[in-house]
This record gives C-alpha cells, structure tokens and sequence, in this order.
C-alpha cells in the first residue's frame, strides 16, 4: 500500500505525504517534521515547550524564568501536565518565574523589566544555583538583547544566568526547542564543572525525565553493575550534575528525539561515545544492560542482574500476554516512545495497528517502520479529526496517547492510557512494565465501558 | 512592587476568548498564533473540565512572523470551514499576531467566508488577563453578530462570565421555575460536560446557537453575573439597543435576592414559592452550620467578580474576608474590594507568592482559591475551599454549581466540611 489520503483529509490533500500505510516491499516514509497544515486541528506544542517544557523543566535547581507575557509561564508552572519528578518538589515543582510583559514592555523593550526580575528572583531563592532565561514569542520580534541583559545581571549576581532563544514561532514543533536547549546547554553549563572523583565506569544517562520516577527504577540496575551514574539530562538533574557530564566513559541516550544533539557534541569534543537504549519491555531494557556491560567489559554482572529482574516478572507478564492476546492498540507519542513501544506491546501480545508521533524525524519513523507490521498505519502529526478518524474506522482496543487526545478517545469509547505522564507509573524497565501492563489491563477491562449506549439523535 | 512575577494569579487573554467560544454551539475556535497557544490552553480545559476541547491554531512560523500572517489566516479557515463546516468562527489573536500586527478585521472581511461567521476577536496576551480575554471574546461575539431589533422576544440576556456548567444550571433552574426565557451567552452548561453516548456528534451538543446571539438585541434586558467578564458585552447592548442592563454576580443570599429582584423588574416575572422555600433551605442550611462558621477569617483568591462574591457570602456566614485577592488587576474591583471588606487586604492582581505572604500574617483560617492555591494551604495547614478556574487536582467541580440559593448551599456545605476536615487546628 502506498502513501494514502483520509477521508477527513479531502480539503488538505497535502496530509497524503504524512500517511502511509506500511508494507515491507516498500522503501517509504511518511514525510515529517515540516510545518504543520495551517488549521487543521494540530495537537503540536511550540519551541518555548520543547526547550522548558521537555528539556530544561525537569532542573531541579535554577530558576526558571519565563521572559514575555504570563500565559506561557503559566502553562509550564511545575511541569505543567508532565510528571517530572525530583528530590528537591518544594522549589522545582512548586515556584513559577514571570517577567509578565505588559504593553508598555512590548512597545518599549522588556530589558529593563527582565534586569530587574533576574535579580529580584535570586533575591527571593538565594539557593538556586542559576537563572535560565526563556524568550516567548514577543520577544523575538521586539528584539530585546536577551544576552546582554543576562551577562549584565549574571555579573552581579554572581550565578550563571543563561538566555534561551526558544521563542514558539521557530521551527515546526517541540522538536527545534529540544535542540536548542541541548546546544545551549551544552555550550553554556557542560564542562564548567570538574567532579569530585572519577571511577572507570561513570556514565551519563541522557534524555530521560524521570516521568513518575523512571529514573528511580532506572538507575538502581546499572548501579547495581557497578556503574556510577555521574549526571542525568535532565530528569531530577541538579545543573551541577550536567556541568561535569563531560567526564563520563559513555552516553546512554535513552529519548533519541529530544537529546542526539547534545550526545553528538559531547562525543566530537569529548570523545565520549553514545549507546542508544530503549529501556522499555523485558526485552530492550535486557539489550540495554547487556549493551552497557558490554562496553564496560562486565557482562557476568549484567546477565546476574538480568536473570534476578527477568524472574520476578516474566510469570506477570505471561499472565497479562494470555489476557491481551489479539488485542490492537494505536500509540501516538512525541516520537521516541511510538517505537520504543511496539516491542513492549508485542511482549504483551499487543499489535500495534497504528503509529504516529508529535515531533518525529525520518529516523523516528524508520524505526516505527521497521517495528510494526505489514498493513499498520504510520502517521506523522496527526490531526484531531484524524484522530477521530482512525479510532473510529480502524477500532484499537486501545489508544495511548496523551492528555489532549484521552476525551476524544473517552468520547469515542476506546479505552485510553495517558503515555506522556502515565496513569500510575513509573513505566520504565522491569518493574515499570509491570506498571504499565497492570494499567492497560485496567482501562482494557474496565466495566464501564460495557454500559456504554447508543443516544437516538446523534 | 517587584518586577518578577513570582507564581503567577492569572493566566492570558487568549483562553478566556476560548472559554466563552466553548459555548456557542458548533463554533471553532481559532488561534492565530503559534502552536503552543492552543495546545497548552487545551490542556488546562481537559484538566479542568475532564472533556474533550477541539481548537485550531494558524501554526505561525518564522516566516509568518516576518512577513505577516495572513497567509496562514485564509489558509486555516478555508480548511477549518471545508472539513469541519462549523456555524461559526472565533479568530483569537495572541502577543504574537497582535505584535506582529496583523490586520485579522481586514483579512476576514476581505475573505468574504460565507458558509460560516467569521468573528475577529482581538486578546493581546500582554494587556489583562485571562477575564479580560473572555470579556473581549463576548463583546466582539455580541457586536458582529446581534442585529437591530425587529421584535420583542421578551427573553434576557444573562452574560455569565467564566463560570463552571453547574453554575449555569443553577441560573437556568432559577429562571425557568419563573417562567423567564433567556438567552446564555454563552452556555458551557452540555459543552463542556457532555454525555458519553455513541455516536459522538461532530459537535458537543447545547451551546448558545448563533441565531440566539443574533436576536440577543430583542431580549428586554441584559444582565452580566461577572463584570469583568461579559460586562462589556452589556455595556454595549445598553449603549447600542437601550436594553436594561445590570452586574450582579448570584453568590450568597443578598446577591441572588439581588439577582432575582433585577430579573423580576426587567422582565414583569414574580418569584415563584419554589424559590422561596429554595431560599429558606440556604437559610437553614446556614443556621445549622453557623457555629462552626462565624468567626472564621477567610482568604478569598478568585477571578475579580466571584471574589468579591465570595467575600460578601462569607461575610453572611459570619466569617471575616481578611484577604480579598483578585486574579486580574482593575479600579472597580479596588473600589468594591473596600466595601465589602472591613478594613481586610486587598490584593489587586497580585500574584500568589505574594497571597501566600499575606496569608501567612494574617492568621487565616480558610483559604478559597483554584489548584494553584493547594500549596499554600497546605503549608499553612488551614482549611481550603476549593473555586474557580482551573481546579484539577480535584474531580467534578465543574458540576456542582455555587450560584443561586440552591448553589450557596453546596458552598455552605462546602465550607463547613473544610472546615471540619481540617479540624480547627
């Protein structure tokens, strides 16, 4: 089957690019990472949400200072609707930084407003180890000399206060906001710091954000091997922590949509090479640890590890495999977990049916190309009415998407799982899986899906 | 003051002009912006409302930014109006539109869009709040579409500002018991708490219906329940068809009375026995509990009208309003800020980090505000009220209803329970 057009697709004939019906026999992809049909009911964010909202959010320690008027502030207060979770709620999760552009700001430049709001702040949370400043919209059209303003104020205040020029109308989606938080990261806090120690077996995970604790359930496995986790990019990441990633022996790159670029200046300045992970399902997260003993020459322990996790689970997921067997499920994720997820569900009995990601590159949809089978629907941006499209026509028994699309899915009656912060996670490795297989059961099984009518008008 | 917004009250214009397009049936909302100024709002609403928004963005790039957005303007609608063909229209602007000045009025008259209404609605993120946006959404709604009166449909015109679908049940329960027709603008009530059934319809069901907005210039008078949210709709239909119009926001005993005496003058109706006996239940209600009320000294956060509302109810209660705080800044909420408090704080649009500050001096025991105030009360280990908009770390409070008689007594309830639950500590 070839590229194909939805039926709610007639009057933008341009989405027939983006929609593919896979076949092995076939050398296409569906064409990604452009912009977004104007009007046609996106369910994509903007740069700004990309670079605070994905990537810079989950610091636990530096204020997060929002520069433009207060709604976008606002929507990433605590992590907005994500769960990044860290050690340090009391500041990360609960304080939100605004300049509040008013008019008068608009017509006569914010700098002075932003000056004076930098150091106001590091008045109030004198503990806070930096200033991350992030330009809205606004400010890139009226120029403001956001890096003068923070290397003014980073001299007096003596902590590092870091521009970041994510204003939402760059790009096409989230996804130029993850690469310009990686570069500014990289460029402005990576090597600023020298640990206290260094061990052969250091390394760095990166792009992973703790969601509902993934990181907690992650980082006890490869500690266990004898590895010593020296910084997280950036779930429940101290900004210290990711000024001395650059003496790690390896990257292990788990989001591979959010983080490649940071991985690929570490390793040309650094030299430090990247292990690319899927740390989800028995099956990935097994090659992960294996793939990283391997690299640390400590297979023994890694198999011992593995043999211990793999028992207290396997006889679970049998029983859930016996009770999912035959069932179709839809993922619509950022990009990362739509591929990151077929295996796990096939592990579960789970057919995949349709994919489609958010923000995903050709290599994102290589990856789901190569995972799902022949006949599957593999759909870049999806919009709401094809959404609605797809649950409808195609019925999954299962849709897994996120906040925004859950009430369609309800309305429709298809049950649902919130994969962008989870039900009741963490979802990551062994002991998440069981998380994950528990809450599809739940929502596959739930009796109120039964009682469910047909009204008589509509 | 300080410059920083330190968590920050309100929200911007642009998701108040969504809230009020939620309730006009069959519209679509259309944001001319970038696109996290659809998906993050949304968000807010599915969290709030636990339903299903559907919202267009006109996806402005850098290209856009440079050199104007009309391209993807047309572009959108044409889409929107070929897939969707929805009634109607609403054209939300954003810091970045109104920045880059794009002429939405010209571009929408120009295009000549004939199967739907197509309606320019101007909410510049860096002028008010979240109230403000929907207060420019339903003027900008009333002045396109109303037509000169040919007819005296003897309905009023009831503006409810940004309130929950319970609150407009209330209202509607008090009118219809009075044999009052009315027109809602608009009605959120079935849009955004909307039955599970199958098939879904392309739409939500209910909704104010463009024809209603249409002939809203026949109704005998007008009456806005939130100033700073529908007034100006008021004021125009004052102004433009001589209606009677009045502000009264239906929270707490003497403001329903209020309320009710003002729908009996502009429309000849009397109160019905119903809703008398309604009222001597709210009475009841309040005799009952009022030994654990009085006295108490409350901290009221909401949207300018229902705080003020709110801090008169408590005062009815026997509470002491000791912090009336407002979302938005403005004059007329400072002026009736000091009558209705003795001598309390008045916090005009002041944020929350600064709320929580006063809070902490002014030895409060119960704290009214939205999920945004949960830390504070948590810290503060006082009793906690939950209102306003958005509250998700909660189910269902877009439900139940506080307005009226019969609304004053679930918040009486409400109150009391707090209280209790908190235990007086």
């Amino acid at each position: 089957m070839p590229l194909t057009l939805l039926k709610s697709d007639k009057a933008i004939p341009e989405r027939e690019k983006h929609t593919y019906i896979k076949a092995a026999s076939e050398n296409i992809l569906p064409l990604s990472n452009v912009q977004t049909t104007p009007g046609d009911f996106t369910e994509r964010g903007c740069t700004y949400a990309g670079c605070l909202g994905v990537v810079c959010g989950p610091i636990k320690d530096v204020i997060h200072l929002v520069h433009g008027p207060i709604g976008c502030a606002y929507w990433t207060w605590g992590g907005g609707t994500r769960q990044n979770l860290s050690d340090n709620p009391g500041f990360h999760r609960k304080y939100c930084f605004s300049t509040d552009m008013q008019e008068d700001n608009i017509i006569f430049g914010g700098e002075d407003k932003l000056y004076e709001s930098i150091l106001e702040a590091h008045e109030e949370f004198p503990e806070a180890k930096g200033v991350f400043v992030y330009a809205t919209c606004a400010i890139g059209l009226i120029g403001d000399d956001l890096k003068g303003v923070c290397k003014r104020a980073e001299d007096e205040i003596g902590i590092r206060v870091i521009p970041f020029n994510c204003e939402g109308f760059r790009g096409c989606s989230q996804s130029l906001g993850h690469h310009i938080a990686n570069d500014t990261l990289f460029e402005r806090v990576v090597g600023t710091k020298e640990p206290e120690y260094l061990t052969d077996y250091d390394m760095n995970i990166i792009g992973d954000y703790n969601i509902q604790g993934d990181l907690w359930e992650i980082m006890p496995l490869f500690e266990r091997m004898g590895i010593r986790i020296l910084s997280t990019f950036t779930g429940n990441a101290s900004v210290d922590d990711i000024a001395q990633a650059h003496r790690a022996k390896l990257n292990l790159m788990h989001c591979q949509r959010s983080t490649p670029y940071i991985c690929k200046r570490m390793e040309e300045k650094y030299g430090i090479p990247v292990l690319k992970a899927s740390l989800f399902g028995v099956e990935q997260t097994s090659k992960a640890l294996r793939d990283v003993a391997a690299f640390f020459g400590l297979g023994d322990k890694a198999e011992e590890i593995i043999k211990e996790e793999v028992s207290k689970v396997a006889p679970k997921i049998e029983e859930y495999k016996t009770k999912f067997e035959g069932k179709r499920v839809f993922i619509y994720q950022g990009a990362p977990r739509a591929w990151h997820w077929v295996n796990m569900f096939r592990e579960l009995g789970v057919e995949t049916i349709a994919a489609a990601t958010t923000f995903g590159h050709e290599d994102d949809y290589a990856k789901i190309c190569e995972r799902v089978n022949d006949g599957a629907l593999v759909i870049d941006n999806p919009n709401s009415l094809e959404l609605e499209e797809i649950l409808t026509d195609l019925k999954p028994d299962l849709f897994i998407s996120g906040l925004k699309e859950k009430y369609l899915s309800y309305k429709l009656g298809v049950p649902f799982i919130n994969g962008h912060s989870y039900e009741k996670g963490p979802y990551a490795v062994y002991s998440g899986f069981l998380n994950f297989a528990r809450d599809v059961e739940k929502t596959l099984f739930a009796p109120v899906w039964g009682l469910i009518r047909r009204g008589k008008d509509a | 003051m300080r410059s920083v917004t330190i968590n920050p009250a309100k929200m911007c214009q642009p998701i108040g002009a969504m809230y009020a397009l939620f309730g006009v049936h069959a519209a679509v909302p259309l944001v001319h912006g970038s696109q996290g100024c659809t998906a993050y709002p949304m968000r807010m609403f599915n969290r709030h409302f636990g339903e299903l928004v559907q919202v267009a963005v006109s996806s402005l790039g850098e290209d856009a930014s440079v050199f104007g957005g009309k391209k993807n303007l047309v572009a959108s609608i044409e889409n929107i109006i070929a897939r969707r063909h929805p009634a109607l229209i609403g054209v939300i602007t954003t810091c970045l539109s109104e920045t880059i000045g794009d002429d939405i009025d010209g571009i929408i008259r120009e295009g000549n869009f004939e199967e739907s209404k197509v309606v320019p609605i101007h909410t510049p993120s860096y002028v008010g709040s979240h109230v403000t946006g929907y207060d420019n959404a339903l003027k900008a709604l009333v002045t396109s579409l109303s037509v000169e009166p040919d007819s005296d449909n003897a309905k009023l015109n009831i503006l409810p500002g940004m309130v929950n679908p319970g609150d407009i049940l209330e209202i509607k329960q008090m009118l219809d018991s009075m044999n009052v027709s009315h027109t809602i603008l608009s009605d959120i009530s079935e849009t955004l708490n909307a039955p599970l059934m199958l098939p879904k319809p392309p739409f939500p069901r209910g909704g104010t219906s463009v024809g209603a907005i249409e002939d809203c210039a026949n109704a005998c008078g007008v009456i806005s329940l939130c100033e700073h949210a529908g007034g100006s709709a008021a004021v125009f239909l004052k102004g433009k068809y001589g209606m009677a119009a009045d502000t009264i926001c239906p929270i707490g005993v003497a403001n329903t009375d209020r309320f009710l005496d003002a729908v009996c003058d502009m429309t000849g109706a009397e109160i019905p026995y119903s809703l008398e006996q309604e009222r001597g239940r709210l009475i009841d209600a309040m005799v009952d509990v009022h030994m654990k009320t009085c006295g108490k000294r409350a901290a009221i956060f909401a949207d300018p009208d229902i705080a003020l509302a709110l801090a008169e109810f408590v005062t009815e209660l026997g509470m002491e309003p000791v912090i009336v705080s407002s979302s938005t800044a403005s004059r007329k909420f400072l002026q009736k800020a000091k009558s209705v408090t003795d001598g309390g704080e008045i916090l005009n649009g002041r944020d929350l980090y600064e709320l929580h500050r006063v809070v902490k001096d002014k030895e409060v025991d119960i704290l009214f505000g939205n999920t945004k105030c949960t830390p504070i009360a948590k810290d503060e280990d006082i009793a906690f009220v939950r209102c306003g908009f958005p509250v998700y770390d909660r189910v269902g409070y877009h439900r139940y209803g506080i307005m009226g008689y019969h609304g004053g007594m679930y918040l009486t309830d409400m109150i009391t329970n707090a209280i209790l639950e908190w235990g007086e500590r």
